[in-house]
């Protein structure tokens, strides 16, 4: 089975972005404070539109806030 | 331990279930088994049910006066549905079993009753530790 995992640059963007609290992000993106801190944490993977309405808080394309990191090699190439 | 509102909702709601549910099968299955469904039994049944229902009612604005309370998003909706799933394919399982039993050693309607009151209560224990253990580990 291939793992593969989605990073993201939440806490970095929020820092620059006037060091947003989680809070306000949430607030922002329409979720709780406690999956704000599961996605941050690689707990949990948002839907698509969550993902995008997090990217569009930032004003930054969505692959600059998430990463797709695949454990299969054929794929990374 | 930070706990948000909804996992301190269902600590609570698993702990007042182990409790009521446990004292009245405690109570129910010490004694001799009456054959019929008389009034005894029945408020002891109704009794438990109502004592959950008040208690939860109490417990869940004390935990609202306490945590601010925030609306389900996907992530909740999503580990909700998962818990659904376990404790729906755990009751049918039960319930099955318990068909099988009935037949075979012609249980008494007290205990029958008494038996799918248990299934229940062993699927929605079920699906408060689904929820618990999404909430921690991550989804």
């Amino acid at each position: 089975m291939t793992k593969s995992r989605i990073r993201n640059n939440i806490r970095k963007l929020r820092f620059h972005c006037s060091e947003m609290t989680q809070q306000q992000l949430a607030e922002k993106v329409g979720v709780t404070r406690q999956t704000i801190i599961a996605i941050e944490g690689d707990k949990y993977s948002p839907s698509l539109e969550v993902a995008f309405r997090i990217a569009c808080v930032f004003a930054v394309p969505l692959e600059e806030v998430f990463q797709y990191e695949s454990a299969d090699p054929e794929a990374r190439e | 331990m930070n706990l948000s509102y909804r996992e301190q909702s269902i600590w609570g709601s698993l702990a007042i279930t182990l409790i009521v549910y446990g004292y009245y099968f405690a109570t129910v299955f010490s004694g001799a088994q009456p054959s019929q469904i008389d009034r005894t039994a029945l408020a002891r049944l109704i009794g438990a049910v109502f004592v959950i229902v008040v208690i939860e009612i109490a417990y869940h604005i004390l935990i609202a006066l306490k945590s601010k309370v925030e609306p389900k998003d996907e992530r909740d909706i999503l580990i909700e549905t998962k818990a659904y799933r376990n404790s729906y394919l755990l009751l049918v399982a039960d319930l099955f079993m318990l068909m099988g039993t009935v037949v075979v050693f012609g249980l008494t309607p007290l205990l029958t009753v008494n038996l799918m009151l248990l299934s229940v209560v062993i699927s929605e224990i079920v699906k408060y530790l689904t929820q618990l253990f999404f909430y921690r580990r991550g989804i």
